[in-house]
């Protein structure tokens, strides 16, 4: 009974963070000092060199606004907006590209985004990880300190600085990668999908290198501060070798935080990597949030933020629910 | 593990074939020969949507749709100003006395990418579906506010009545100066798809030029084009031989990476690049080259020109005396030096000062300028502009050889700007009982303190950016309290538009003048787009909010006037100083594009000595570049 409430309170602080969530999403677009139907039409009167007649740009305004959605008051507005997003995952057409759904932007942009950016993240978190378990437990060792001081020089370099770095260096000093990838297009074949990895490994390693230094230094403090507790010292007494307690009395507690904040980081992901992609000229989702909050491209903002709001609630009930198996002082709880 | 196997080598492969191949300068990544291949860096980065092609919903125009891609009725010549027919057979026929009904022709011949010739009945097509989806299709309100009725003569002849007296057919219908705003749809392929024509994303889309679409990139960075065999039954196939088989539009990323693949020779034309990496990319390599050997080096040929717009429906700005303080209060040869190197073309009237304008506008109004006195007898025009600042560049330790002289110095800094008098600017707004206050700083005549709110773009337009800063800073030097701040360009079209949210603005989207034809612009300068200084509503046009009556009066009597009309032309001429005479615009000077080229592939690109055509790659203009360009030899 004790399990079944704990699941069931989870998955109710889920749905009401979901909803929390999916509200503020709603608003926040609207709080922009952007319209996006004056976005569209400044598109339009640029492109077309200021000649856009005014009874043009009047009727258009029209038009779009219709189109858009954005007649009606906005209580009307909420109420579409959520049916359509719990009944049926629509959100509508993307504004700055009417009449594209903004699903079919999302889907063609997110798994670039996934591919890379989850690998990476995972990547980052486990070497990070490993690294920081083994700084951390031998710390009065030589070569515990070079470990983290590889940590602390990779972690406080701003991501631009180290992503442009590493162009500098494996792109245009020793040309082994691209400085702007071009990813094929068409039916997919083993040589495209080896073009695609190898345009992915320098955006890959960059990232993982600019995550892998955090995952160290925490990792590490977790570890000194676990290797002192007394059940760690009480193995030691009773002959455990180190390998024993590092991986099993150590490992297993320093590392609930970070599955914590791994969980957390998996979620971001899907925010996309703006940077990433601007830098290393990479696919994803980043520049189509970019794009629509540029343009108060409403429904995409909508779609992309939601997607995020939900993978981040999701990622967390995950945890919350496996929490108990990893950790038997919550399930004796 | 064969599986692995095969994952491993082609790993290998895309490596070798991406950094190999422009090594050894064989085949672009895109699998052309790089000698047959013109590589131009896209103009718009790279696109969120690249299979929004349907020209009806969004104006599909960048990677190579407005200059390969579609066909215009009349194309614009953009070395001498001058419209010529494209695919029409001639200049309109004029109907009826009032100027509103015309018979077109069409060239016979033409033919869409996919082998089917183009006739009027895609023209009637297109418009019949522009104006029954009109309140449905994103694109077509320029069309069908225009035109009033059209009909089908023949294959090859329609006509067409407007709305009201139409000068300007041949641009509204055709181009104006880098593209037109609505664009002709290949009848055959749109109908078919009855009502879903409007949800038609249209990719890759059937085209005219004489370059159809191989490939493009899903996720937006490139498109490749390719010659069509029958390229000289195109569009503009009589415009001469393109010389590249292969067109690559491509996103080489941050201006960071652009300069590094620039330096390696991956591409042949940029677009907009800062003069520090052009200064390091030609250090590095001599291929790189900019529009001019000499400063101020870029092209100044772009229709617009950059101003400081001012909402003078609000106070204080209504008095022309705080609006010539602010002009004067501006040290332009400072602020020019510091965010631009000193590469810019001064242009005092609300339009660029280039080789088509000038004639018309500069050099007509110059002695008005020169003679131009405020109310205090003060003489405020410095025709000596250029000349001081060559000097001050020199005095810099600019090389002697770099800088103009003669007349060069006019045609590449200008006819002059307005003097820096902070003196004359003080006293102007005493006049008007604006004080400086005890922090130093102006306050409003009630004492109250005055801060300017100045709207400049982001890093979205760096050289406005970096104006935008260096002139509030010229202005808080002279005592100006201002609140420079910078705005994406979402924030920057609801500013320019809602008056309640404008005050001062730096802009181009209303002094936007090619050549004789003003109207194609000034025309929004008319009552209907002057709405009350704390309104909320958007603007549909004139963002300069200009309320001169002087000025609304030209524009409506130029309106009913032939473009060729001399008449036509004074109005124009009267409208600029009028416009001056109140200081109802700051303008600064023309839009400095920069467009460094590489000549390692190809050679014969549009250069200050060799102007045959704007040498930007984005403009429909562009075609004249393919037929001009040679290839080096270089494999």
């Amino acid at each position: 009974m004790g399990l079944l409430s704990f699941i069931a309170k989870r998955i109710g602080l889920y749905f009401v963070v979901l909803f929390i969530g999916l509200t503020i999403t709603f608003m926040l677009p609207r709080l922009m000092p952007i319209n996006p139907v004056d976005g569209y039409i400044g598109q339009l009167q640029s492109r077309a060199n200021g000649t856009l007649t005014s009874e043009a740009i009047a009727e258009m305004r029209v038009t779009l606004e219709q189109l858009y959605g954005l007649n009606g008051n906005v209580f009307v507005q909420y109420v579409s907006y959520l049916k359509r997003i719990v009944f049926s995952f629509d959100f509508g057409p993307s504004f700055t590209y009417y009449p594209q759904p903004v699903s079919a932007m999302i889907m063609n942009a997110l798994p670039w985004t996934l591919g890379l950016l989850l690998t990476s993240t995972v990547i980052a978190w486990t070497l990070g990880n490993l690294v920081g378990l083994v700084a951390g437990y031998f710390h009065k060792k030589k070569a515990a300190s070079i470990l983290e001081f590889v940590g602390i020089l990779l972690y406080p370099i701003p991501y631009y600085i180290l992503a442009v770095s590493m162009l500098l260096l494996l792109a245009y000093i020793f040309p082994i990668f691209p400085l702007s990838a071009t990813f094929p297009v068409g039916q997919m074949t083993p040589e495209k999908f080896g073009m695609i990895i190898y345009n992915s490994l320098l955006p890959g390693i960059t990232l993982v290198l600019a995550g892998f230094g955090w995952n160290i230094l925490s990792m590490k403090a977790l570890t000194v501060a676990t290797t002192e507790e007394p059940y760690v010292v009480y193995a030691r007494l009773k002959g455990a070798s180190n390998w024993t307690r590092m991986t099993r009395y150590v490992f297993r507690n320093a590392l609930l935080p970070q599955v914590t904040a791994l969980a957390l980081s998996l979620g971001m992901v899907f925010n996309g990597a703006l940077l990433t992609e601007m830098i290393f000229s990479y696919p994803g989702l980043g520049l189509v949030m970019r794009t629509a909050a540029n343009g108060g491209d409403y429904n995409v903002l909508y779609g992309a933020i939601t997607i995020s709001i939900i993978s981040v609630a999701t990622a967390g009930l995950v945890i919350d629910l496996l929490y108990p198996l990893l950790d038997p002082r919550i399930r004796h709880k | 593990m064969t599986r692995l196997g095969h994952f491993l080598v082609a790993s290998a492969m895309g490596a070798l074939m991406t950094t190999t191949a422009f090594a050894q300068g064989a085949m672009t990544d895109v699998g052309t020969p790089r000698s047959e291949t013109l590589i131009v860096q896209t103009f718009d980065g790279r696109v969120a949507n690249p299979s929004a092609q349907n020209p009806l919903n969004s104006y599909a125009i960048w990677r190579g749709f407005r200059e390969l891609g579609w066909g215009y009725l009349w194309e614009m010549d953009t070395a001498t100003g001058k419209s010529y027919p494209e695919m029409a057979d001639g200049f309109p026929e004029v109907l009826n006395d009032e100027h509103t009904q015309f018979r077109i022709k069409i060239r016979p011949g033409i033919y869409w990418s996919d082998g089917v010739e183009f006739t009027t009945d895609d023209i009637i097509y297109s418009l019949d579906t522009a104006f029954k989806y009109r309140e449905k299709l994103t694109n077509v309100a320029s069309v069908t506010v225009f035109l009033k009725s059209y009909k089908k003569i023949d294959d090859y002849t329609f006509e067409v009545e407007t709305a009201k007296p139409s000068y300007d057919l041949t641009t509204r219908l055709g181009v104006y100066t880098w593209g037109t705003p609505f664009n002709w749809v290949p009848k055959h392929v749109f109908e078919p798809l009855g009502d879903e024509v409007v949800s038609f994303q249209n990719a890759p889309a059937v085209t005219l030029g004489p370059y159809k679409i191989k490939e493009f990139d899903t996720n937006g960075f490139w498109q490749l084009w390719e010659l069509r065999d029958d390229w000289q039954r195109s569009s503009w196939g009589n415009l001469g031989t393109p010389k590249p088989k292969f067109i690559y539009y491509k996103d080489f990323g941050t201006e960071e990476t652009r300069a590094l693949a620039f330096v390696q020779n991956q591409y042949d034309v940029d677009t907009f690049m800062s003069p520090d990496s052009i200064d390091a990319a030609k250090a590095r390599n001599p291929a790189v080259q900019t529009f001019s050997a000499t400063f101020p080096y870029h092209d100044m040929n772009d229709a617009c020109s950059y101003g400081v717009y001012i909402n003078q429906q609000r106070a204080p700005y209504d008095m022309p005396e705080v609006r010539w303080a602010l002009a004067l209060a501006l040290n332009l040869q400072q602020v020019g030096i510091s965010a631009m190197s000193g590469q810019f073309k001064a242009a005092a009237m609300p339009l660029p000062d280039t080789p088509i304008t000038g004639p018309i506008f500069y050099d007509a109004n110059l002695d008005q300028l020169k003679d131009l006195t405020l109310g205090d007898g003060y003489k405020p025009f410095n025709a000596e502009f250029s000349n001081e600042l060559v000097a001050a560049l020199a005095s810099q330790g600019i090389d002697q050889s770099l800088l103009p002289t003669g007349d060069a110095v006019r045609s590449g800094f200008g006819s002059g700007w307005w003097k820096h008098d902070p003196a004359e600017s003080e006293k102007l707004l005493a006049s008007v009982g604006i004080k400086k206050g005890a922090d130093g700083f102006y306050a409003l005549p009630d004492g109250s303190p005055w801060v300017i709110e100045f709207v400049i773009p982001g890093d979205w337009n760096k050289v406005l950016q970096r104006l935008g800063f260096s002139i509030a800073d010229s202005w808080r030097q002279a005592g100006f309290n201002v609140n420079a701040r910078q705005v994406d360009n979402g924030e920057f079209t609801t500013v320019q538009n809602t008056n309640s949210r404008n005050e001062l603005q730096m802009n181009w989207s209303n002094t936007c003048v090619y050549n004789a034809n003003w109207l194609g612009n000034w025309n929004q300068f008319r009552t209907e787009n002057i709405l009350p200084a704390d309104s909320t509503d958007p603007l549909s046009g004139n963002y300069a909010r200009i309320t001169n009556p002087e000025v609304l009066s030209l524009v409506s009597e130029g309106a009913s006037l032939p473009l060729d009309d001399p008449k036509f032309v004074a109005n124009g001429q009267a409208i600029a100083m009028a416009i001056v005479k109140d200081m109802e615009i700051i303008n600064l000077m023309n839009i400095p594009t920069t467009i460094p080229t590489n000549n390692t592939y190809w050679t014969n690109f549009p250069k200050q000595d060799n102007f045959y055509a704007a040498p930007y790659s984005w403009w429909s203009s562009f075609k004249k570049t393919v037929v001009s360009v040679e290839p080096t030899g270089k494999q």
